[in-house]
């Protein structure tokens, strides 16, 4: 724990930092004590990124920001002797070669083991990474290749690397949302790892959205707000009210619907459908009813938004309404009044060097055409009405789409597909890397949308964000539904459990996700 | 991309990753931005460098550059490159593209030489003819490309063979010269109107139809948003195969169009006179993707980009003669670093 007798492993100083004449960092200062984990909370813009981004040396801070490792002043700014401190980052994309073996993705920070003629020792190889994995407490086949594993599996390998390379000189590690693609059932493995390599005497600096990870796992929390830092706390000094109090000065995501809508016309059904994990999924959703689906890595979860918007080919029936959807077919789901908001942001939502209002208009811009132009008026016109109702702030208009933080780049995306009046709103994982603000006016415009009929199917990975919006979750694993709630049966708790497939679902009470209502 | 300077945000409102390259880029973008804020050199600067060319060579060549002859002359004879330009700019926009442009424009020439010179066709028709095989080889092109999934560039270098050898087999290697075809088959490729010469208005046509297809239709906004991100484009209900045959089409048309206007112009079927054109197409469309609308390959940055390499090219010719690779040499550079300046640009915006 924090033991002040301790010299810090890292402190930062006065760390500022201006962009452009704009000071997005005023004097944050950071300490670290051994075997510290030490959460790094804030809104999305509150300067986390780019205080990890001086400290990595990607930029250089402001003068007088001075920084101290294991009692050894370093230059701020500077890559490599920041490395050379033992400071280590795990990114949220980890930064492996997927096709590659654990093996190979071990090796590549550490260079072969090498016999006669250059030969790689396999062997030898082998043995050193799985030594590398226990390091951090981890076993698993490493002549697997990253892309077959589990997300967890490669934030381990990811992990393992980086202390491997700091060959036993890591002083920090810091992990940068590395939970942001993971079920819950996975957090509580990386978690494991994390107070193994917490047990060394690293300090780790934990950047997170999940108010609920932070709590289960750091000592002492660091909240930004608008580039300053408002507080240093210990974790159990505070709750998770009293921390999103901080984070936004008021709570945010108060709201839940639980007036579950009955005999709406069922507008999105699906029969026998299969994809690769999905294996003949039944499911019916009204208009007006918003229905989740849990489930883990691997469950079906991740792919059946794909599937009933034609992203990916299946097989079964799909209606809308009692029209079929053909399947690999977007165009005519579209047509059909289906939306998708697509969990990959940036590779399926946002079109990068399109502006913001070429963006929200994608979908409708047959309907701005007068007199074969479309015109230019109806155009700027619609989109500020999206933006403004969906309160996307965006400098501009005719801003580039990537200029925009992620929570408002995801609420383009909704308000791209709101714009032609769905029938049926598909959401896979819809407030993902969304900061708490954002994912609350998301969780409004998913109510809204709700209320005016809209049948909504959400897949989430975030079993509280299912038990805020939904009023009907299905939980599936192998491709099944396992499991079905309804209404007050919605709880955290119940569907991680269930999502496990573990038998017993006694403790419904006080699970950690419900602490926010 | 200067617009992004102008958020003071944009910096750190991604949590996510931190991006391998490029740290501080929005500083290094900002200085620029607010030296040259009433200019507008991120969008302008090719007009400019093109005012600023043609005043340094009319005073060094009075005679010779700064005369309105000359001035004809590089507004004509860039014109039938400039059609081929604008039709490099269509495929790339929609994210594909054809290097098999050439050698269309080249088969083209010798398809209309046979087709004038063989049988009682009227020129009328043999334009339309030749036209609409363009367009066919494009639909072939967009089978291989979008249908089947080959990589552009092997699908059109394979194309690019396929049609020098049907050129060949055509028109047997051989020029054909159209002395019986008419006068007003060579004078809709020579005539003037005003003093300015024919080929000049061809380019204004394709390049305003264009220019209304990209810019002020949805189709052009489905180009736009497919040569941005294919996978986002598709789950945003587009039709991405279809959008990128259609402009595979438009671009082998446009590729035979060029060959029927410079068969027009110079009264004869020139055997292998496409060949020389795909290098500077490709140079001027790349340099108009950093022009007017910077990062997209547009219509008016084109045409911009294209005279400013007729006027630089024309000018040097000129002042030296004795320097037959002049023009070589200022295609590929420019070729070079327009190409050098818009991958910065896309790996910039990736990074973000």
């Amino acid at each position: 724990m924090v033991d002040h007798e301790y010299e810090p492993r890292l402190k930062l100083e006065a760390v500022s930092k201006t962009f452009a004449g704009t000071r997005v960092l005023h004097d944050v200062s950071l300490e670290i004590a051994p075997g510290e984990v030490h959460a790094l909370v804030g809104q999305n813009g509150s300067g986390k990124s780019t205080l990890i981004k001086i400290l990595a040396g990607f930029h250089e801070a402001d003068p007088g920001a001075s920084a101290i490792v294991d009692g050894r002043p370093r230059v701020l700014g500077d890559p490599d002797d920041i490395h050379a401190s033992g400071v280590r980052f795990v990114h949220q994309d980890l930064g492996l070669v997927p096709a590659l073996s654990v093996v190979d993705n071990l090796a590549l920070g550490h260079g072969y083991a090498t016999g006669v003629g250059a030969r790689i020792k396999w062997q030898h190889q082998a043995k050193a990474a799985e030594d590398a994995l226990r390091a951090v407490g981890y076993e698993l086949d490493v002549r697997k290749l990253v892309e077959d594993l589990q997300p967890v599996e490669r934030t381990a390998v990811a992990i393992a690397r980086a202390l491997q390379s700091a060959k036993g000189t890591l002083s920090i590690l810091v992990l940068d949302e590395p939970t942001a693609t993971m079920p819950k059932a996975e957090v509580q493995r990386l978690f494991s790892i994390i107070n193994t390599v917490r047990d060394q005497g690293v300090g780790i600096l934990y950047v997170s959205h999940h108010l609920e990870e932070v709590f289960e796992l750091a000592n002492r929390v660091t909240v930004l707000v608008d580039g300053h830092r408002v507080a240093t706390e210990c974790c159990s000094d505070l709750d998770q009210r009293s921390l999103v109090d901080l984070m936004t000065g008021g709570v945010v995501d108060a709201a839940r619907r639980r007036s579950a809508p009955t005999g709406g016309e069922c507008m999105l059904s699906l029969d026998g459908v299969s994809g690769a994990e999905v294996n003949g999924l039944d499911l019916q959703v009204r208009a007006g009813e918003v229905v989740g689906v849990a489930g883990i890595t691997g469950s079906g979860r991740e792919e059946l938004c794909s599937l009933i918007f034609g992203a990916k080919s299946r097989e079964g029936r799909i209606s809308i309404q009692d029209r079929e959807l053909p399947h690999s077919r977007p165009d005519e789901a579209l047509n059909l009044k289906v939306a998708l908001v697509p969990a990959h942001r940036l590779r399926d939502g946002v079109l990068i060097g399109l502006n913001v209002r070429e963006n929200l208009n994608l979908t409708t811009v047959r309907q701005l055409v007068r007199h074969a132009w479309i015109n230019v008026g109806e155009d700027r016109r619609q989109a500020a009405n999206i933006s403004q109702k969906m309160s996307v702030k965006a400098p501009s208009l005719e801003a580039p789409i990537e200029a925009l933080s992620g929570g408002n780049q995801q609420k383009v995306v909704l308000g791209k597909w709101l714009q032609t009046s769905p029938h049926v709103l598909l959401l896979d994982e819809p407030t993902q890397g969304v900061d708490i603000a954002a994912k609350a006016e998301i969780h409004h415009l998913i109510d809204a949308a709700a209320d005016q009929g809209v049948a909504v199917l959400v897949c989430s990975s975030d079993e509280a964000e299912l038990e805020r919006l939904c009023d009907r979750v299905i939980v599936l694993r192998h491709g099944r539904t396992v499991s079905e709630l309804v209404g007050a049966e919605i709880q955290t708790r119940r569907l991680v459990h269930t999502s496990l497939g573990l038998a017993t679902e006694t403790d419904t009470q006080g699970g950690v996700g419900n602490d926010l209502e | 991309m200067t617009s992004s300077s102008t958020s003071d945000l944009s910096v750190d409102t991604t949590t996510k990753t931190i991006p391998p390259s490029q740290n501080g880029a929005e500083n290094d973008h900002s200085a620029p931005a607010k030296l040259t804020g009433y200019l507008r050199l991120d969008k302008f600067s090719g007009i400019y460098l093109a005012v600023l060319l043609i005043v340094v060579f009319s005073v060094m060549l009075p005679t010779t550059f700064g005369t309105l002859d000359n001035a004809r002359v590089i507004a004509g004879s860039a014109a039938i490159g400039g059609i081929l330009t604008l039709a490099v700019a269509v495929s790339m926009a929609s994210g594909t593209f054809d290097i098999s442009l050439a050698a269309n424009m080249t088969f083209s020439i010798c398809l209309l030489g046979k087709l004038l010179t063989s049988g009682g066709i009227p020129w009328g028709l043999a334009v339309i003819i030749t036209v609409a095989v363009g367009a066919a080889i494009g639909a072939i092109n967009a089978i291989v490309i979008a249908g089947v999934g080959v990589e552009p560039i092997i699908a059109t270098l394979g194309m690019s063979s396929v049609l020098a050898a049907l050129a060949y087999w055509v028109s047997d290697g051989q020029t054909i010269l159209l002395d019986g075809v008419g006068t007003a088959f060579t004078d809709a490729g020579t005539a003037t109107i005003a003093t300015v010469p024919i080929t000049v208005l061809y380019l204004v046509v394709v390049a305003f139809g264009l220019w209304y297809m990209l810019e002020h239709t949805p189709f052009g906004r489905y180009v736009y948003a497919i040569g941005s991100n294919p996978q986002a484009s598709k789950l945003a209900g587009i039709k991405v195969k279809r959008v990128q045959a259609i402009s595979l089409m438009a671009t082998s048309a446009l590729a035979a169009l060029a060959g029927v206007i410079l068969t027009m112009q110079l009264g004869a079927a020139s055997f292998g006179a496409g060949a020389p054109y795909l290098l500077p197409a490709f140079a001027a469309t790349f340099l108009g993707s950093t022009q007017i609308l910077p990062g997209r390959f547009n219509v008016r940055g084109t045409v911009v980009a294209l005279y400013l390499l007729a006027i630089a090219v024309k000018g040097l010719q000129l002042q030296f003669p004795d320097l037959p690779w002049i023009k070589d040499m200022v295609e590929g550079l420019v070729l070079l670093v327009a190409v050098s300046v818009t991958a910065r640009a896309v790996r910039h915006r990736r990074n973000r």
